[in-house]
């Protein structure tokens, strides 16, 4: 039962991220702007992350009939949601940095030492970070423009936070109902960046060249 | 992004007269030099989101129909960016 909630959850999650990057995408397309380009990129990546753990559940269990579900699937899920993180906490202006080859080698090297689960975990905490990152950002925002709908976004973005941490929680907790809650709230939280949508005027199909 | 969308209002909202808003007038409201306001106006005609029209031998920029409708998806849009807390 709790599986068949669990890809239902993973599948909302796949609609609202799809729903949220075609209207980013609406915008991009209306007005050429950058940012709305990240956030199409950010929202199709969150919600192709869902999609991935949940239709991968699926076929793992309706076709291929495992009895055992393969975790790397929600690695593969949350890694791709990592990305749309990312790119949320990028447009709020994160500077990307590369180490240098020997601090390099001391970042990327134990990632291939360390057990396939524990990998997830250390995503997972990425995307909080970046969560949290967005969110501090957004309440900074709010403060200054006082719109309502910036803190139904920054609430949000602090509920999927919340989530993260609560699905990286699970790890001490493991097989409990922590992960079903962690999935909830982040489905809450992606719904409650749907707000903003309901002021924007769908019309028009104009972009501007890049020359400007 | 901000400079296009101060030009498209400044050319429909604020306008002197029914022929446009002149290049002087474009400068001091959008606040940019005279070398970038000109590209960005010579693409905007480009793309007929302004009209060029000529007034007293002095070139005046209008909006267009197609401007019109940038600027109110630009608006919507640019809402939307504000509640994520960013600039569009």
């Amino acid at each position: 039962m709790a599986f068949v909630f669990e890809t239902a959850l993973n599948l909302l999650g796949f609609v609202v991220g799809l729903a949220l990057g075609i209207f980013s995408y609406i915008g991009f397309k209306n007005t050429g702007s950058p940012t709305l380009f990240r956030l199409n990129i950010a929202f199709f990546s969150i919600g192709i992350g869902f999609g991935v753990v949940g239709f991968g559940y699926m076929v793992e269990s309706f076709i291929l009939n495992y009895a055992q579900l393969d975790s790397w699937i929600q690695t593969l899920g949350i890694g791709i949601q990592t990305i749309g993180y990312f790119f949320i906490a990028f447009s709020h202006g994160i500077k990307s940095f590369f180490p240098k080859s020997r601090y390099f080698k001391s970042i990327i090297f134990p990632l291939f030492i360390i057990p396939g689960n524990s990998i997830e975990h250390i995503i997972r905490s990425i995307s909080f970070i970046l969560l949290v990152y967005g969110t501090i950002e957004t309440i900074m925002s709010y403060m200054e423009n006082r719109k309502r709908s910036t803190i139904f976004v920054a609430a949000g973005l602090g509920l999927l936070a919340l989530g993260e941490f609560l699905g990286w929680y699970s790890i001490i907790f493991p097989k409990s109902i922590l992960y079903f809650v962690s999935l909830s709230t982040k489905i809450i939280g992606l719904g409650a960046l749907f707000i903003p949508i309901s002021q924007v005027p769908l019309r028009g199909g104009l972009k501007l060249g890049g020359n400007i | 992004m901000s400079i296009i969308g101060d030009i498209l209002s400044t050319t429909r909202d604020e306008a002197p007269d029914e022929s446009g808003a002149s290049v002087t007038y474009l400068i001091r409201k959008a606040n940019v030099s005279y070398g970038r306001l000109a590209k960005i106006l010579e693409t905007l005609v480009q793309q007929g989101l302004l009209e060029q029209t000529t007034s007293d031998r002095a070139c005046k920029y209008r909006i267009s129909s197609r401007g019109r409708d940038f600027l109110q998806a630009y608006r919507g849009f640019r809402e939307f960016a504000d509640s994520f807390g960013l600039r569009i």
